[in-house]
């Protein structure tokens, strides 16, 4: 009785293998740090743009205006719908254009 | 101190950009020091890591001096965040939807085994490829040359499955989808349309990319090719194809991934242009796998640069190699032609006459007789699309 159950355990075990393997290619893609400047506002960037996107597309962005980073975060409001507030807003624009800008408003 | 030693090697693995002055637009050569992350992705060789997630990978320049690129080697790049880990095969399939006699619901084995396999030899190539040329800086990541590549794909053409599914009369427009998701619900997905009239024989729904199933990072199990036309077209993870009668407005390809529509497809950074076109096909390029910006080669040494040249399906004729800066130029030696959409290898023998920086130019001319514009002479768009200047690589001789 007890090897007829171990049986049936076995067969199940083998069993859930097969379909498990249907699972094909389970990925684990590596998570990597993109190095960021830090002060009061990193926060309020990182809860804002991490939803979506790692943050090698700020450094890989190049040196832009503090107008281009306003477009890039109201980009991310109106077509990809990340809910950033206007007082996030300033405090993200404030960020990117201080480390990531220019120099150049416009 | 051990982060500390991890921030520091990260820091070389990111890029930092160099700031440059925000005047009139130019274009340059493309940004050519990225260094190849120490982090492999699944399948994957190390490459140039801009992003994790979504990931964004980007080939060397060493990897393009043979026609056919790795799986391994092959660039990545993803819209959105949520890309499915797994996929329970048998399970999987692409709905055949909208303006057709009877949905259909194919599965990979079905597309396997129920269609005639064909397979074509392309490249592969974002839109946004060297992106890093254009200044003022475009938006958008600053991709250097290797968002490209090129494979022997095989699948089932896309006009058999669509035969088998019955298109109605009033069918124009074939929607494509992949099962990648966006973090919020309303945001856009990246989906493609084809007017029925631009479904060519040769575009395919690939199970297969040289010879192997395709890596989970290009779009496992299934993704569209589409020959000739910039990678945005060619959707991953393809699940969707939805048949309308009305062209369904995206703004993939009403916004994101266009041009203006101008003779030059060019416009100006404080006057974009209004009217848009989405990018199709691809315009010819060339670009030089060796020697690379770190080779150093002996003086009257025999060395032989070897590149990659294509464009969006009339086929390379010639390329030309200067030693000059483009002053004359001297046919180089090309290698078999393995489709019109493929890359064609060219090689070319040189000594270095004296030591110090030696700088060599490729230069493609097609069937059509188009070549390549110097990189100065090519005009600024918003989205900075397109770019195909000629390629300069500048390295070193010493005795």
């Amino acid at each position: 009785m007890k090897s007829i159950i171990l049986k049936t355990l076995l067969v199940t075990a083998v069993m859930f293998s097969t379909l498990n393997a249907e699972y094909s290619k389970p990925v684990k893609v590596p998570s990597i740090t993109y190095p960021l400047e830090y002060d009061k506002n990193f926060r309020v960037m990182q809860r804002n743009c991490q939803w979506c996107h790692s943050f090698g597309y700020i450094t890989n962005q190049g040196k832009q205006s503090q107008e281009f980073w306003r477009a890039s975060v109201v980009k991310m409001r109106d077509v990809y719908k990340a809910p950033i507030t206007k007082a996030d807003e300033e405090a993200i624009v404030e960020y990117l254009f201080k480390h990531y800008g220019n120099g150049k408003v416009k | 101190m051990q982060r500390r030693e991890f921030l520091k090697t990260s820091l070389v693995a990111s890029t930092v950009l160099l700031g440059l002055p925000l005047s009139a637009s130019q274009i340059r050569q493309p940004l050519d020091y990225y260094k190849v992350s120490k982090y492999a992705f699944p399948e994957k060789n190390p490459l140039i890591a801009h992003s994790d997630r979504p990931p964004l990978l980007e080939s060397p320049r060493n990897v393009f001096t043979s026609a056919i690129t790795s799986n391994k080697d092959f660039f990545v790049r993803w819209h959105s965040p949520k890309i499915k880990t797994h996929t329970f095969i048998s399970g999987y399939r692409i709905a055949i939807t909208g303006e057709v006699n009877e949905p259909l619901y194919l599965s990979l084995k079905s597309l396997k085994e129920d269609f005639e396999p064909v397979e074509i030899t392309a490249v592969l190539q974002c839109g946004g490829n060297s992106r890093s040329a254009f200044i003022p800086t475009t938006s958008g990541i600053q991709w250097g040359s290797g968002a490209m590549g090129c494979a022997k794909w095989k699948g089932a053409r896309l006009k058999d499955v669509l035969k088998q599914a019955g298109l109605n009369k009033d069918a124009k427009w074939i929607n494509f989808n992949g099962s990648d998701e966006a973090a919020f619900h309303k945001a856009p997905r990246l989906i493609r349309e084809l007017k029925i009239d631009e479904i060519e024989d040769d575009i395919i729904i690939a199970y297969e990319m040289n010879g192997e199933d395709l890596p989970y990072l290009n779009g496992y199990p299934v993704r569209l090719v589409v020959p000739g036309w910039y990678s945005d077209s060619w959707i991953k993870m393809l699940t969707e194809i939805r048949v309308t009668k009305e062209y369904r407005p995206l703004y993939y390809m009403d916004s994101a991934y266009t041009v203006a529509d101008n003779e030059t497809e060019s416009e100006t950074p404080d006057k974009p242009a209004k009217k848009r076109k989405p990018i199709t096909t691809m315009n010819i390029k060339s670009y030089i796998g060796f020697p690379t910006r770190d080779t150093k080669i002996k003086v009257n040494e025999n060395v032989t640069l070897k590149g990659v040249a294509f464009d969006g399906g009339s086929g390379i004729k010639e390329v030309l190699i200067s030693a000059d800066k483009g002053k004359t130029w001297k046919k180089s030696t090309l290698g078999k032609e393995l489709s019109k959409f493929a890359f064609r290898e060219f090689e070319y023998n040189f000594q270095a006459k004296q030591s110090g920086k030696f700088t060599l130019m490729a230069k493609a001319v097609n069937n059509l007789g188009e070549e390549q514009p110097f990189a100065h002479q090519m005009l600024w768009n918003k989205g900075g699309y397109k770019y195909n200047g000629i390629d300069s690589v500048t390295f070193e001789a010493v005795k």
